[in-house]
């Protein structure tokens, strides 16, 4: 509300401070973690002592020695361009074909129009759990014979099976975008006898970039957070299936997966500290948990 | 123009629909078609084409009325579902209020922390939780209660069952939850005409009165939306309970819902019936296709699907 003339501010500190102390957990949590990527021991349990500043975990996890005694390794680089090469892949997947799709609902009239937002919708609310043993049997009933593809394969189907649990969403997301833009713009061209699809082209997609980048990072965020997803069908591992896989580990070095967890952080924080607005914005589209 | 309409249709229109095909409508065909053969270690040359009918059925009603863990598994899912709703939506609605009667400033560093959770990758969030409720003195929450005097010996949260266990599970999705009712609650806030809240404080009215009198009434509809959309998300989703249960934080049985039971029973360690996972996918989704019939009708969505602008017929 911003009445500022009338507004009482007698509990507005109050209301601050209850708040917060509902989000101390979770600040507590995401910063212990933080902070033992740079300490010695994991400092879980806020003892001083157990902080002892260093940079060595992060060096290790760039080198990808995940003990510090024997030579257990592991090419994180590798394991973060995998999950890059998912994200970027759902990303764009699901910016592509929603670009399309919401630009005809939002402004074609043909028949089955309103039919199929409602499947979308419906289909958004469809219960991810009963789609992936079947999933998984197509995948299987897919899988190519030669053992040199199968790899490549697996990449494949994991970002255009994680990309279509998105689509729904960011479909009824962009055509909420083209619904914005006045129609007198596409008008012009449609007279001058240009085609949809080169309207959509040279006039929408121009005017519609915000949303094209709205949709684009939410897809994203989506495949590089994924576990289930990446953990069934992916072959090659990705920083969600280490951290699952090194928990339990006796060899593993907590601090070190506390660095790798960081890391696996930061696109999430930087995205976090520069594009608050379309997060704030965006996630009232409704992504389910 | 009949001929050029379809083919910019189709130009438009094809990519989602093969999508929509392959990743929903074929999986959704393949998973009930599962449910009626043998299928076991995903064994699709022996089990594919053996048919057994309702066995699968069968097997899951009568563990239901006789398996302890499938009792615990259901008994956890229904308190999952049912409490943690109610964290979300209430607590969602108060972060709104709270954070409309207090510094724009303020309001949007709050709100952004709280997506924290939904954004954050579901394995790091885990970790996070993973250290906060360990069950040794490495654990978060023991130390401070350690510390303080409150206990005299750490407590291993994650196995006192049910309550223990119970608490963890709905602690960590509350607050992916939390996030969703708070952002629909906030925007549906900000479209309330500001004279309203400002004549009632011009009036003399308190923050509380302002809610209950003025705001709370007017979110009517946000709120079964809210509601019921969270119903359908928690019966079903389980990524967020995955690992929790994986790294045996919490008791397996009472850190199960039947979401996760589907994925583990056809994915997870040990021998895999997916037959079985198979037959209560099919029930799940039963009864998420009846909550969303449900969910269309009273909100009717129809109303939000305008005739479409600027086609030239």
């Amino acid at each position: 509300m911003r009445d500022v003339e009338t507004r009482s501010r007698r509990y507005e500190w109050l209301i601050v401070a209850v708040i917060i102390f509902a989000s101390l957990p979770l600040i507590l949590g995401f910063a212990l973690l933080a902070l033992s990527s740079f300490s010695k021991d994991m400092i879980t349990n806020l003892s001083l002592e157990s902080f002892r500043p260093t940079i060595e975990n992060w060096v290790n996890v760039f080198q990808g020695k995940l003990a510090i005694t024997g030579g257990i390794r592991q090419n994180i680089l590798k394991i973060t361009f995998n999950t890059l090469v998912v994200a970027l892949g759902v990303s764009g997947i699901v910016t592509l074909i929603s670009t399309l799709a919401g630009y005809s609902l939002s402004r074609m009239k043909f028949r089955g129009r309103t039919v199929m937002m409602l499947l979308l919708l419906v289909l958004h609310a469809f219960p991810g759990v009963a789609l992936i043993v079947g999933v998984y049997l197509f995948y299987r009933l897919t899988f190519p014979q030669d053992p040199s593809l199968v790899r490549i394969y697996s990449f494949f189907y994991v970002v255009l099976a994680r990309a279509a649990l998105e689509i729904p969403m960011s479909v009824w997301l962009m055509k909420g975008f083209f619904d914005t833009i006045p129609w007198e713009f596409e008008w012009s061209g449609i007279i001058d006898g240009a085609s949809r699809i080169k309207v959509w082209w040279k006039i929408m997609l121009p005017l519609i970039k915000p949303g094209i980048l709205a949709v684009a990072l939410f897809g994203f965020l989506a495949g590089w957070q994924d576990l289930i997803y990446v953990r069934t069908f992916l072959i090659d591992q990705t920083l969600a299936t280490f951290i699952e896989a090194n928990i339990e580990a006796e060899y593993s070095h907590m601090p070190l997966i506390a660095a790798a967890g960081t890391l696996y952080l930061l696109p999430t924080i930087i995205f976090f500290l520069t594009a608050q607005q379309l997060l704030l914005q965006g996630y009232s589209g409704g992504i389910k948990g | 123009m009949k001929g050029e309409k379809l083919r910019s249709l189709s130009f438009f229109l094809s990519p989602m629909i093969a999508m929509v095909g392959i990743f929903y409508l074929i999986p959704l065909v393949f998973t009930v078609y599962i449910s009626f053969t043998k299928m076991r270690n995903w064994n699709t040359e022996k089990y594919l084409s053996e048919i057994v009918g309702l066995y699968n059925y069968q097997r899951l009603f009568h563990m239901f009325q006789h398996d302890p863990m499938i009792r615990a598994i259901l008994l956890t899912t229904v308190v999952f579902v049912g409490i943690t709703l109610i964290i979300n939506v209430f607590g969602g609605l108060l972060l709104a209020l709270g954070t409309f009667f207090i510094n724009e400033s303020s309001a949007s560093s709050i709100r952004l922390l709280w997506l924290l959770p939904r954004m954050s990758p579901i394995a790091v969030y885990s970790l996070v939780w993973y250290y906060f409720f360990h069950g040794s003195d490495i654990g978060t929450l023991n130390s401070i209660l350690l510390k303080l005097g409150v206990v005299s010996e750490p407590i291993p949260w994650g196995q006192i069952t049910p309550w223990g266990v119970w608490s963890i599970i709905i602690f960590v999705n509350g607050l992916v939850g939390v996030s969703f009712g708070m952002i629909v609650f906030t925007s549906a806030l900000n479209q309330i005409p500001k004279e309203l809240v400002i004549a009632a404080r011009v009036d003399g009215a308190s923050a509380w009165q302002i809610s209950r009198k003025i705001l709370i009434p007017m979110l009517k509809w946000h709120f079964l939306y809210v509601l019921t959309w969270q119903f359908l998300s928690l019966l079903t989703t389980y990524p967020h309970l995955f690992l929790l249960v994986e790294w045996d934080l919490v008791n397996r049985d009472y850190g199960t819902t039947l979401a996760l039971y589907v994925f583990n029973t056809a994915f997870g360690r040990g021998e895999q019936d997916q037959g079985l996972a198979a037959a209560a996918a099919v029930l799940l989704s039963i009864i998420g296709i009846m909550g969303g019939y449900v969910t269309l009708k009273v909100l009717q969505f129809e109303r939000m699907i305008h005739e479409p602008r600027g086609d030239v017929e």
